[in-house]
């Protein structure tokens, strides 16, 4: 037999029809038979609702009873729902952000084809921290290797992007051609560079629109990218990105932030052009594992591979580096994962607070609804059924909670993946899935659950009937009552100063990793970043003139006040005259920093010994910042000692140089690490890398000076275009935007939860006093003053937070230590933020227990005595 | 064909409808319209079938395995359900009919005593 329900909408319309043909039968018109049949059947959609509910189990007739039963019950006291609602809301809300950024970067998978077989494959130099991996073997390895499907060489870039109409600032890949394969990227428009298609360029969907305004007559056209002429051949279909490793550790600025990449260009890696004794290119490698192949195995094959190489050459230094095959995965985001995992705790602290923040409410409700329960009890409803019906109650509760929750989660994740797409890896990709939607939904019937078991558990304990012959008087009854409520209270009290203390420490983090020294004004410096193209800038006094010129012109303009240049620091083994090269020696690894003689009053570096550098020094020389001086020489006079460093002899090489002066340590590359031991090198006195960084210290905000800035350079060469100009405050900020991600969710966690314990620590005081009445009326009658009945409630709240702060802060002293990774410079167990954090709850307290103190200081003895 | 005033229709007291459609599928399988229609007809449109009630009663009566529901073709070529009364729905339809007169019969010697007591 088919399923009865089956095509229940036909039989109602052909039974409609037939009563329309029998009512024209009857002589009706066709229009008023068909209304007749129309109003005879009745309303279609509920009779299909009726028919189908036929077949439904009980139990879910009665369940939805139960909600719709709740539901009434709660539009009666609307003010009681609205909190419940809200506090579900905010709890699951923010839970639903940190779960959307949770799926977004840790569990869902690359968005590349076989995402699940990509690894990160480099080696890796344990002195320098850095990852990377030498052109050579590369290729040799791509050539040997069998582990693999796909090996992709790559590397980026910032570079200036000049077509006829003007020129931009963007971020390049270049990448191998198998890279295509690899991250599964199709053109939209064009096609995409093959092996030797060396001058093709692709665009980014993001770049075609915002540079090229969507004109697709761009394909074919030639461009220069950084003054090399090259051909755009395609345009990537939209959604594609770049999501490989951006991490060029050891070299550069450390660390620097993921950028967006808006074009590509080939890797000219040629096995001809690449050499282990000379020049040598330096790749990053993503490989895909055949089918079958782990990780494990691949880096084992490679170590192979690798240990051959090193034999056949033994001129060739290997023994700094390992070969290292890791998940793709793991490499992007391993390091964002700590960091993750504790937010993802702290957010389980509020939502565990608004539990009990609710549970505290319902069990109040449930004290005052004994009365109601009695007579329910009384005509027939069974203990189940009553449970029940408090269950229904609950979680109607719980689903509008949850349903706000998930909005308001939503849009607190766009905000957040529009605002600080680079704070964590893939956060841009954070957005409310099915994964997410179920998470929410899991967590609300959690909430439900455990909310709605405290009453439910008060009531069972008490039986039904004796309150019916109490006529609902509470005085006795509802005692045990409180003290569970002033003990969740005091729990609450005691989760929320965890976050607090969290929350705290790392304020506290924040403000020593932004505590700057006098003199150092990054939002009054301007940084530009220029890279001198085209055949004029070949040669080094070519390069010095430009940017002497370029300085002296800057220091002219109104409102600055000095300008310097410098380039991007190499990081390296840094040793005095005489240490041995020797692998055994100890191995020291600072910065050589290029600077001109302004640089350091752009930054207000101070100097501690000797002198500055000067624009023309007769030997060579250099200074050395304190960090440097007391790696280098320990507590001894470094003055007139001798460094070696990479010099202009007049050749490029390794000389001893003098150390001329010292200066303090500033951190202005990165905000939360120990400034790097670093050596000055003249400007003049040093070949100069390809990215120059011009600072500019203003006497106004910095970006304000960006155009006069940017005038100058093309008054002197029109051919030349400025890369990223921004304020030095900008870019330090960046690179502490994953901490800054971090406390601005902490602080939110932890203002939700002072939020939810004032509203707890109000509610049972504001309860207590209420159900005291009589009792403060007695008192009152008696000769109590005002003061004292303000002191009698404020004491018993003083009890609870007391107690709740006690708790929490052994608690906070167990879990924070597993925040040290997010702290600077400030220890877990820190006694400011320890007792800030006390004092701000118990402050709470106070004021939570400040209305209904008032309330109890004015009773009125003659109203209060007749108080039942 | 006339048709009765609204005033002088009855609607069904709950249970009665089920005992009318396994009363009116006793002659043969018929589709809910004509199901309906035999009802009104046969009671001279005293009784009223509210339509939208019809059909959860036949569900219900489904369930409780009274009648069957079965796909075919209607006399106008149509696809149309029939509902077809089973073995275990003649049987329920004896003791409801039973249940029913003995209903009718106390209510009306209630309702008229005299004449009761006048055959007794």
């Amino acid at each position: 037999m088919s399923d009865p329900l089956d095509h229940l909408e036909d039989e109602f319309r052909d039974h409609i029809e037939r009563e329309t043909r029998d009512n024209m039968d009857r002589g009706m018109s066709p229009a008023e038979a068909r209304t007749a049949a129309v109003r005879k059947f009745g309303n279609v959609t509920r009779t299909m609702e009726n028919t189908r509910a036929v077949w439904r189990p009980v139990w879910v007739e009665q369940l939805l009873q139960d909600v719709q039963h709740g539901g009434r019950m709660l539009r009666r006291n609307p003010g009681f729902a609205l909190v419940v609602v809200l506090t579900l809301a905010l709890a699951i809300g923010l839970n639903t952000v940190v779960f959307s950024v949770v799926n977004a970067v840790l569990i869902r998978p690359l968005p590349y084809p076989h995402a699940d077989r990509l690894v990160w494959v480099t080696e890796a130099n344990s002195l320098l921290k850095s990852e990377m991996v030498a052109g050579v073997d590369y290729l040799d390895w791509k050539a040997q290797a069998t582990s693999f499907d796909e090996l992709v060489a790559y590397g980026y870039f910032p570079g200036t992007l000049k077509t006829e109409t003007g020129a931009e600032a963007h971020w390049f890949a270049q990448v191998t051609s198998n890279f295509w394969n690899l991250s599964g990227a199709r053109a939209e428009l064009g096609s995409l560079f093959a092996d030797r298609e060396h001058a093709g360029l692709v665009l980014s969907d993001s770049l075609f629109e915002r540079q090229f305004g969507r004109n697709s007559g761009i394909v074919g056209r030639t461009v220069a990218l950084n003054g090399e002429r090259l051909t755009v051949v395609g345009v990537l279909s939209p959604g594609f990105h770049f999501a490989l490793p951006q991490s060029l550790q050891g070299i550069g600025p450390r660390g620097p932030a993921r950028k967006e990449i808006d074009a590509y260009i080939l890797d000219r890696l040629a096995p001809g052009s690449e050499t282990r004794h000379g020049p040598m290119s330096i790749q990053l490698l993503v490989g895909r594992l055949k089918a079958g192949v782990s990780a494990a195995s691949a880096n084992a094959e490679l170590r192979g591979i690798q240990a051959r190489i090193a034999r056949e050459n033994p001129g060739v230094r290997y023994d700094l580096q390992s070969v290292r095959v890791m998940p793709l995965q793991e490499k992007l985001v391993g390091a964002a994962r700590p960091a993750l995992l504790i937010l993802l705790g702290a957010v389980a602290f509020v939502l565990l607070i608004a539990c009990v923040n609710i549970a505290s409410l319902l069990l109040a409700r449930a004290a005052s609804r004994r009365k109601e329960i009695a007579v329910r009890a009384a005509i027939g409803a069974g203990k189940w059924r009553v449970a029940r019906q408090f269950a229904g109650e609950n979680l109607a509760l719980a689903l509008l909670g949850g349903t706000a929750g998930l909005i308001l989660g939503r849009s607190i994740v766009a905000l957040l993946a529009r605002s600080a797409p680079q704070a964590v890896p893939r956060l841009g990709e954070a957005n409310l899935d099915w994964r997410v939607a179920l998470f929410a939904f899991g967590i609300t019937l959690c909430a439900g659950a455990i909310t709605g078991l405290s009453p439910v558990v008060s009531l069972w304990q008490a039986g039904f009937l004796e309150d019916l012959k109490q006529g609902g008087k509470t005085s006795a009854a509802a005692a045990p009552g409180l003290r569970l409520r002033r003990l969740l209270v005091a729990v609450e009290m005691a989760l929320a100063i965890v976050l607090l203390t969290g929350a705290g420490l790392l304020v506290h983090s924040f403000w020593r990793m932004n505590a700057h020294p006098p003199g150092f004004d990054p939002e009054r410096t301007l940084s530009v970043q220029l890279m001198l193209t085209g055949p004029r800038y070949h040669a080094l006094p070519q390069q010095q003139a430009f940017y002497r010129d370029l300085l002296s012109r800057i220091e002219r303009l109104p409102g600055v006040l000095a300008a310097g240049v410098t380039y991007t620091p190499v990081h390296g083994l840094i040793r005095k005259e005489g240490d041995s090269m020797q692998l055994s020696a100890q191995r020291r690894v600072g910065a050589y920093t290029v600077v001109s003689p302004g640089f350091a009053r752009v930054l207000g570096i101070r100097l501690m010994q000797g002198r500055w550098l000067s624009e023309h020094e007769a030997g060579p020389a250099v200074m050395i910042n304190e960090s440097c001086a007391r790696l280098l020489f320990g507590n001894s006079d470094p003055i007139s000692r001798r460094i070696v460093a990479p010099l202009l002899a007049p050749a490029p090489q390794d000389i001893p140089a003098t150390v001329v002066g010292v200066v303090g340590d500033l951190k202005y590359t990165r905000l939360d690490a120990d400034p790097d031991p670093e050596v000055y090198i003249p400007y003049l006195k040093t070949t100069l890398l390809p990215v120059a960084g011009v600072m500019v210290r203003t006497t106004a905000e910095a970006s304000r000076i960006a155009p006069a800035v940017r005038a100058q350079i093309t008054e002197m060469d029109a051919t030349q275009t400025p890369g990223e100009m921004r304020t030095l405050q900008d870019s330090l900020a960046e690179t502490i935007a994953p901490r800054r991600f971090n406390l601005f969710l902490f602080g939110i966690f932890a203002a939700a939860a002072l939020l939810l314990a004032l509203v707890g620590i109000y509610g049972v005081m504001a309860y207590a006093v209420t159900q005291r009445t009589h009792e403060i009326g007695v008192r009152a009658a008696l000769g109590a003053s005002q003061s004292q009945m303000v002191w009698l409630v404020v004491r018993q709240s003083m009890r609870v937070a007391l107690a709740g702060v006690c708790i929490g802060l052994f608690a906070a002293l167990g879990l924070t230590r597993l925040m040290a990774s997010l702290l600077y410079e400030v220890k877990p167990f820190d006694p400011v933020s320890y007792a800030a954090v006390s004092l701000i709850l118990i402050a709470t307290a106070l004021v939570g227990s400040w209305i209904p103190a008032r309330v109890a200081a004015h009773v009125d003895p003659l109203v209060a005595l007749r108080f039942e | 064909m006339s048709t009765k005033g609204e005033k002088e229709r009855i609607e069904l007291l709950q249970g009665t409808l089920d005992l009318l459609i396994l009363r009116t599928l006793r002659s043969g399988p018929a589709h809910g319209h004509a199901i309906a229609k035999v009802i009104e007809h046969n009671s001279q449109d005293v009784l009223l079938v509210e339509q939208g009630s019809l059909y959860p009663a036949l569900h219900r009566l489904i369930k409780r395995g009274w009648i069957s529901a079965e796909e075919g073709t209607s006399e106008n070529n149509r696809r149309a359900k029939f509902y077809r009364l089973t073995a275990k729905g003649r049987k329920q339809l004896q003791v409801e009919t039973g249940k029913w007169e003995k209903l009718a019969g106390a209510i009306a010697r209630v309702l008229n005593p005299a004449r009761d007591e006048g055959r007794s």
